[in-house]
């Protein structure tokens, strides 16, 4: 009987490896050889279709330490990721509670805020940088008819990096919004009501009812919003090259130039592995402070 | 919302001062209109100057005297666009490279999370954190190694070369089984008794089941592989096998900047296709991105 038993579980186990065996031989191809392969070639000097390789050690990690565009490109990135993020995400949470009070035209609203997800990376690049065009750009025709000043925006070295964060709020915004509202759909709407019959302030009830409600969706949205923030990458080759005066470089951008344009591949995995650890700590830190702090209320 | 609901009889006879505070009530928080019309138009905004620009004439754009719409529609922008870049080639292989990804992952992640829900086996929570890392790891991460190893696969500059890395789906086998998971055990043991195997079971009794999943993954991996930009640019350098995002950054860099109405002509023939399908598929597309979010 046993045996029996332990035949069909050997049965099982089989069929199951059997039914990963397709995933299983991408993702090692594609996701953690990848990896692996990064570490190693970060080690040697390796130049890209040259087959001969040199033992380097930690050296293209000195190199990086004492790199000073590398530092820079760290900051940019991060500066990037710290304000993109939140405020993609802030923008969203305003939008989702305003179109779940009952708003008419819901479906009109969400498509308008949501549409920008469904148009190209490389598209929406080019339109903004049409719209940020210093002499004839809509903004700054904008920006004259409010009395403003007018802005050099992409050709800028202080403004061309918050202009691709302006450009990402309007790109991923409606995105987060969606999510956020099937979220807020499920909170149930006698706690506004008691809120309300207590006097308590719309602010009040955002911060004290609906953001601790949908904390666990908030949390999944920023891990999210830090993943999508790789995609700069594109904008960045769209947009400005990583000019002007890389204010605009990358960490993804700067491995693309080091690996593609330079061919000095160990270097590039190098700053690979960097942006790796950089994205999992952000993740790490994410989790910790606020993971922590999520509220799971109720069965879902 | 409130105003969509037809009256009912208690509230036909409700007396004058109930009703005047029902209206009330479904006006109340109307005001944020003045807030939210203004700013949908302003999100709006890009799409419009992309018509808009695309009609227009070169000296129209950069002249700020010349008004926001041009004087004549000048269609002819658009042929003379497909005139320089083979759009309709590249459309074609955008729909090769994106509905192979889709085909691929389907497969793939259908049976591994039929294993992941339904079958014992050891190693299992240490091989879904495998599957799960790979969200963490997504292409902008490690481009470079891939693209090492593809070229020595000899796969550089193939349509194959943009579908591989995307075949397995940590993040859809994910959420397919999670809704596998949800399937009654009572139907799989029905069927089982019935003398189905594990592969029957997941045929008929499984995959009627979770359609709804697998339409949300489907539309999800469409949107994202459609317009992926720097995996294709990175792997293809011939006109033959590009993808409509790479054509129209060439039309970019070929203009230089220079000539916007043919370039927003291409912009528009390139965000056209998702668009007009959004368009008509609102509800489906909306649903999908909605509950992504909820487990």
């Amino acid at each position: 009987m046993s045996q029996n038993l332990g035949r069909i579980q050997r049965k099982e186990m089989l069929l199951a490896y059997a039914l990963l065996l397709p995933s299983l031989v991408f993702l090692a191809a594609f996701t953690y050889w990848p990896i692996v392969r990064s570490i190693w070639f970060s080690l040697n000097d390796v130049l890209l279709g040259d087959p001969d390789i040199f033992w380097l050690g930690a050296e293209n990690y000195l190199r990086l330490l004492n790199d000073r565009l590398f530092w820079k490109v760290l900051g940019n990135t991060a500066f990037y990721t710290f304000t993109s993020v939140p405020l993609s995400i802030a923008a969203a949470l305003l939008l989702a509670v305003a179109l779940d009070s009952k708003l008419r035209g819901m479906a009109f609203y969400r498509s308008a805020f949501f549409y920008p997800v469904m148009i190209p990376s490389v598209a929406a690049g080019m339109v903004w940088v049409f719209l940020y065009a210093p002499g004839y750009g809509p903004i700054n025709e904008a920006l004259t008819g409010l009395g403003l000043p007018r802005l050099d925006w992409l050709y800028d070295s202080k403004w061309a990096l918050p202009a691709i964060v302006i450009m990402s709020i309007w790109k991923y915004s409606g995105y987060f919004m969606l999510i956020l509202l099937a979220a807020l759909k499920l909170v149930p709407s006698d706690l506004y009501e008691a809120a309300r019959l207590d006097g308590v302030s719309a602010f009040d009830r955002l911060v004290h009812i609906t953001i601790p409600m949908i904390s666990p969706t908030l949390y999944f949205v920023i891990i999210i919003g830090t993943l999508h923030s790789y995609q700069i990458f594109d904008y960045v080759y769209v947009m400005t090259q990583g000019g002007p005066a890389d204010s605009t470089n990358v960490l993804t951008f700067y491995i693309y130039q080091n690996g593609f344009q330079y061919q000095d591949i160990g270097y590039a995995s190098a700053l690979a592995n960097a942006l790796l650890i950089f994205v999992l700590g952000l993740i790490g830190l994410v989790s910790l402070t606020l993971g922590r702090r999520v509220h799971y209320l109720g069965e879902r | 919302m409130a105003l969509d609901t037809p009256l009912s009889p208690e509230m036909t006879a409700a007396p004058p001062v109930a009703r005047r505070s029902n209206w009330r009530r479904a006006l109340k928080g109307q005001w944020l209109h003045v807030i939210m019309l203004p700013l949908s138009l302003l999100w709006l905004c890009p799409l419009i100057w992309i018509a808009v620009t695309s009609l227009k004439t070169s000296a129209e754009v950069f002249d700020p005297a010349a008004g926001f719409f041009p004087a004549t529609p000048k269609f002819s922008n658009y042929p003379s666009t497909l005139s320089v870049a083979p759009f309709g080639k590249y459309l074609v292989n955008s729909i090769i490279v994106t509905s192979s990804i889709l085909a691929g992952q389907l497969v793939t992640i259908t049976l591994a999370a039929y294993a992941f829900a339904r079958l014992n086996f050891p190693g299992k929570n240490l091989l879904f954190t495998l599957f799960l890392l790979q969200v963490m790891f997504p292409i902008y991460a490690i481009f470079l190694t891939n693209f090492v190893t593809l070229r020595e696969m000899g796969l550089v500059n193939t349509i194959p070369a943009m579908i591989v890395p995307f075949v397995a789906s940590g993040y859809g086998t994910f959420m397919l089984r999670q809704s596998f998971r949800q399937v009654p055990s009572e139907l799989s043991d029905a069927a089982r008794l019935d003398g189905c195997n594990h592969l029957e079971i997941l045929w008929h009794v499984y995959l009627p089941l979770v359609k709804p999943t697998l339409l949300a993954f489907a539309i999800i991996s469409v949107v994202t592989h459609w317009n992926d930009y720097m995996w294709p640019l990175l792997v293809t350098n011939s006109e033959a096998i590009r993808t409509l995002p790479i054509g129209l950054g060439l039309l970019a860099k070929a203009d230089s900047g220079a000539d916007w109405p043919r370039l927003m002509a291409g912009t528009t023939i390139v965000v056209s296709p998702l668009l007009i399908l959004f368009v008509i598929f609102q509800r489906r597309f909306i649903d999908s991105f909605m509950h992504t979010g909820v487990k």
